[in-house]
């Protein structure tokens, strides 16, 4: 075969590689950004505040995760600073007294029980491990969701997080620690 | 487990605080015993005589979290179905079913129950369910995991004060705390110290079927002889011991 | 250059070739799996805060005590409250799914309310001078149930009507060596589970049954004897009628009435439920102080019963059918009614009750919603005070039964709950009892702030030990027993009692295992000729209604065995005899 008869071969080859390694991840997730334009680097240095103020457990040992309006309301029921951000939040949110619609990055299946009290507090994992650095980002990145399966793209393993959130993420990690009993540790 | 068949009055508090824990919908217009989802079911039994020789008795049963050769762990195509190396439960994934019913053929106890119809709650009723246990949908097989939702949640507070990975954590499954007679008992078979392991061990407690050598978990108590006869299954439905015909 | 054929293909083969080679494929066919598991339709809980909240339960009198599992403010889950002294921690299957019953999609949500009260008051002004203006109220001896009275004093001709209840007579099971009930239910519904679970093992119970209900499974021993033959048998063991006679009525071997005539002789104290013909002894029926009442309430109708109404004399009728209590046959009900245009006005919760021949049907408040005191239970010896509290609030288009009937009698009524507890305090006398910590203090121990808000908490007030309270009797009325009608229908009628309202869960029992007999069911004995699961026309002399069919081979064959509805009730009562047919 000659390498003109090649070519559209090659062609379609090549067309395939583009539109598989770029055009599918772009086409495959939607984008959208979060209500609010937080910034979690501000509330750190500015208020000193540590992940465990907003992110914080409750007396039974279970996660609260993500603060409702009314933690940002003990602080924020004036304006703090100035950004336009801010103001647009109060407006819409704690005025009204109602709940921001996030997404979260972490979004687990619904069968999944995952317990922070036994990985922070037993294992002493860092919050970064799987959450990356959003703790010390100046915006939200906006939140990527697959539209077939409706799961973010952060369960992929983003940015400098250390591994993904899938399932064969998590039974790795169980596994180099000799933790791997059964399918109810964290199935629910 | 130990569950005392004298002591059980057939009331069904076992039965409904089930559903209520592990969001199991109510029954589809079609549903009847055969279709139903009863994760544990009461069964009346009597000894097959009429009156006055007739003795009746009410025998839960839910999964028997079988220890030899579990029947339903074997047959899974999907790997669905796992022991617990740790606890002893056979668990459960509906998640990962298929919905072959290769289980439920398999299963000695009629323990399994499979989603004929899409699981549906009235109007409001689905603000009741339980975040601690996932909803499943039609199409698969779902059985009793011994309250794995109230296991999780013992064990998150567990973690949180502090306590080791080691020290077995307690709780009980909602069968065992709705029985208004107190007819179940729960605790860790292992512990020979503890009240349920010596009832385990006593000469009146027995486990159904135990000519299938399956080792379940569960062991029943009754004075009873011809109780204990019933759960041997001497001979294949006569019609006598079933009084529905 | 024209583009040929093969060169597409090529193109396409390449394209295929080069696909493999990306993450696309396998990603859709991850996704498309991930897809698969997130089917719409079936509903995700919702996370919260998990809290428990204290009530207690008022599907029955037995008040159980309730702590919800809530996650936020919605209940999830019911338990019962360990260490109470009259429950001892222990639901019943009715109570345990108590917090679906505000989703029940058959609950009357709309109603005519102005309408109503406009019929009402006009009925009211034109009663005549022997006509009455009727408040029925189905469960007695609530505080609702002092409004109504009172609301009924306020207004000319006004009576207050309840089925017949002694609410003054309480049973000590503790004292009972020997319990003899005759088709009473003692181990499946009667009077408190937990207090009679926790007293079992101090009597011997013997049921006198026709059929062999789970109360007769679980007895020391069980009498099965013909339906309608209780009050012989027990005439029998009185001594009032001969051994023959009764063993004659009842099927029993006379040798036997004899032996058992024995027992309880040499086994007292005894207790008998079921039937006036044969006394309880040694003071286990006693009579009860009543938990006590704001003294201006005083000046409030008498209880009557229906029978003292003349027929044909009532111009307006308002039934509470809000707390679950008895079903009067409807017959009964409207042979009192005046003939021309009566008002009937029901407030009820249910379509299956008297909404069925009411012209109002006012929508009503279902447990957990609303907050209403609960009368104390037969076999509470002490008198109680406990609040059912509100767990989630009421639909909008609901109305207070107690509100409703003191305006249109135009009685004024506050806070009357925390009147009534005001009054209880002032007395000093008994115990309060508290959820949370389980513990009980002395009343005079609480202020009467803490007092109220322990209340609001679900906590029960417990009265003080009353030593020189006298033995007593029940009514005859109150005994359940009723002779065997005359007819050439083939079964007898015995019925059975369930719950209402009940969940929809309970399908687990009724429908999905055959453990209980569910409303609009009946149960036969296996020679019935009809098959398991049949659908039925269940017929007495006064009409018809459907049915399922379910076998039961304790049910002795010439037996019907159903289960009380209104709709039955209103067709039969025990001792009726009835036909089965296939629909």
């Amino acid at each position: 075969m000659t390498l003109r008869g090649k070519i559209p071969f090659l062609a379609g080859l090549a067309v395939a590689l583009g539109a598989g390694w770029v055009g599918f991840p772009h086409a495959i997730y939607q984008s959208r950004p979060q209500p609010v334009d937080f910034s979690h680097k501000v509330h750190a240095d500015k208020a000193g505040a540590k992940c465990e103020d907003c992110h914080s457990f409750r007396e039974d040992g279970s996660f609260a995760g993500l603060p409702t309006v009314d933690k940002c309301a003990g602080c924020h029921t004036v304006p703090m600073g100035t950004t336009v951000a801010e103001k647009n939040f109060i407006d819409r949110y704690v005025t009204p007294n109602r709940e921001p619609q996030w997404a979260a990055y972490a979004h687990q299946p619904e069968n999944v029980s995952f317990s922070h009290a036994a990985h922070v507090k037993r294992a002493n994992l860092a919050c970064e491990t799987c959450h990356g650095d959003t703790g010390t980002s100046s915006t939200l990145r906006p939140y990527q969701v697959d539209r077939i399966s409706g799961y973010s793209r952060d369960i992929w393993k983003i940015g400098n997080m250390r591994h993904g959130m899938k399932m064969a993420d998590c039974v790795e990690c169980h596994r180099r620690n000799s933790l791997e009993n059964s399918c109810l540790d964290c199935h629910k | 487990m130990t569950i005392d068949v004298d002591r059980c009055n057939g009331c069904g508090a076992c039965m409904v605080a089930c559903s209520v824990e592990n969001n199991v919908p109510p029954a589809h217009e079609g549903a009847t015993d055969r279709k139903g989802l009863t994760w544990i079911r009461v069964y009346k039994v009597d000894n097959g005589e009429e009156y006055p020789n007739r003795r009746t008795a009410f025998v839960p049963v839910m999964c028997q979290h079988c220890g030899n050769e579990t029947p339903c762990v074997h047959v899974c195509p999907q790997q669905a179905v796992d022991v617990d190396p740790a606890t002893g439960v056979v668990g459960e994934m509906p998640q990962r079913c298929l919905g072959c019913r290769y289980c439920m053929a398999a299963c000695p106890y009629h323990a399994r129950y499979f989603n004929w119809w899409d699981p549906a709650w009235p109007a409001g009723m689905e603000k009741t369910l339980n975040p601690d246990v996932s909803t499943r949908m039609r199409g698969v097989v779902e059985k009793c995991n011994l309250c794995h939702g109230r296991w999780h949640a013992a064990k998150e507070q567990a973690a949180a004060a502090g306590k080791p990975d080691t020290e077995p954590v307690s709780y009980v499954p909602a069968c065992v705390e709705a029985c208004p007679t107190g007819a179940i008992h729960f605790g860790d078979l292992n512990d020979s110290s503890s009240a349920m392991a010596k009832e385990a061990a006593e000469p009146e407690s027995f486990r159904l079927l135990e000519k299938l050598n399956t080792q379940p978990k569960i062991y029943y108590r009754s004075k009873k002889d011809w109780v204990r006869g019933i759960a041997a299954a001497p001979r294949p439905g006569s019609g006598k011991e079933n009084g529905r015909g | 250059m024209k583009t040929t054929r093969r060169e597409i293909m090529m193109f396409a083969g390449g394209s295929a070739v080069g696909v493999l080679f990306t993450p696309a494929p396998w990603r859709l066919i991850t996704d498309t799996a991930l897809w698969s598991e997130n089917w719409p339709g079936v509903p995700v809980p919702a996370r919260g805060e998990i809290r428990a909240k204290y009530t207690n339960c008022s599907l029955c009198p037995a008040g159980c005590a309730v702590r919800a599992r809530c996650v936020g403010d919605q209940p999830v889950a019911l338990a019962g409250v360990s260490g109470h002294p009259l429950s001892h921690g222990a639901l019943c299957p009715f109570g345990l799914a108590g917090h679906h019953l505000p989703y029940l999609p058959s609950r009357v949500k709309q109603g005519p309310v102005k309408e109503a009260a406009a019929a009402v008051a006009e009925g009211i002004a034109k009663c005549g001078p022997a006509e009455y203006v009727v408040t029925l109220d189905l469960r007695p001896a609530r505080t609702a149930s002092w409004t109504y009275r009172r609301a009924m004093a306020a207004v000319k001709n006004g009576r207050y009507v309840t089925p017949s209840v002694d609410s003054s007579v309480a049973v000590d099971l503790a004292k009972a060596r020997t319990v003899l009930s005759f088709g009473v239910p003692v181990l499946d519904g009667w009077g408190t589970p937990g207090n009679v679970i926790a007293a079992r093992p101090g009597f011997r119970l013997i049921q006198a049954d026709p059929v062999e209900s789970r109360t007769a499974t679980m007895a020391d021993q069980w009498l099965r004897i013909r339906p309608g033959s209780e009050d012989a048998l027990a005439q029998g063991l009185a001594s009032t009628v001969t051994h023959a006679a009764a063993a004659e009525a009842s099927g029993l071997a006379e040798s036997e009435i004899a032996a058992l005539a024995a027992r309880l002789e040499q086994n007292g104290p005894v207790l008998v439920l079921g039937s006036s013909r044969l006394e309880s002894t040694g003071r286990t029926v006693v009579a009860r102080r009543e938990t006590p009442v704001p003294t201006e309430w005083h000046k409030a109708a008498p209880v009557s019963g229906l029978a003292s109404l003349p027929d044909g004399s009532v111009r307006v009728l308002m039934v509470d059918e809000s707390a679950p209590g008895e079903y009067l046959p409807w017959n009964a009900i409207q042979k009192k009614l005046v003939a021309d245009n009566p008002v009937v006005v029901a407030l009820a919760w249910s379509r299956e009750g008297y909404a069925r021949h009411a012209q109002y049907v006012l929508p009503v408040g279902v447990y957990p919603e609303v907050v209403g005191d609960i009368p104390p239970a037969v076999d509470s010896v002490a008198a109680t005070f406990r609040l059912s509290v509100p767990l989630v609030p009421a639909p909008e288009s609901c109305v207070k039964p107690e509100e409703f009937v003191a305006a249109a009698a135009g009685l004024s009524i506050a806070d009357t709950l925390h009147e009534r507890a005001d009054a209880i305090y002032k007395t000093g006398r008994g115990a309060l009892f508290t959820c949370a910590d389980a513990k009980s203090a002395a009343l005079k121990d609480v202020s009467a702030a803490d007092f109220w808000k322990a209340l609001n908490a679900g906590g029960c007030w417990i009265d003080a030990p009353d030593e020189k309270a006298p033995a007593a009797r029940f009514s005859a009325a109150a005994a359940e027993a009723r002779p065997v009608e005359e007819s050439e229908l083939p079964f007898v009628v015995v019925l059975n009692r369930e719950l209402t309202p009940a969940s929809p869960i309970l399908s687990k029992v009724y429908q999905e295992s055959n453990l209980r007999l569910a409303p609009n069911t009946v149960a036969l004995h296996p020679s019935c000729g009809l098959e398991d699961g049949t659908q039925a026309v269940f017929e007495t002399l006064l009409g018809k209604c459907p049915v399922r069919v379910t076998l039961d081979a304790g049910v002795p064959a010439g037996v019907v065995r159903v289960t009380a509805s209104p709709a039955v009730l209103d067709l039969c009562a025990a001792g009726a005899r009835a036909k089965v047919v296939r629909a």
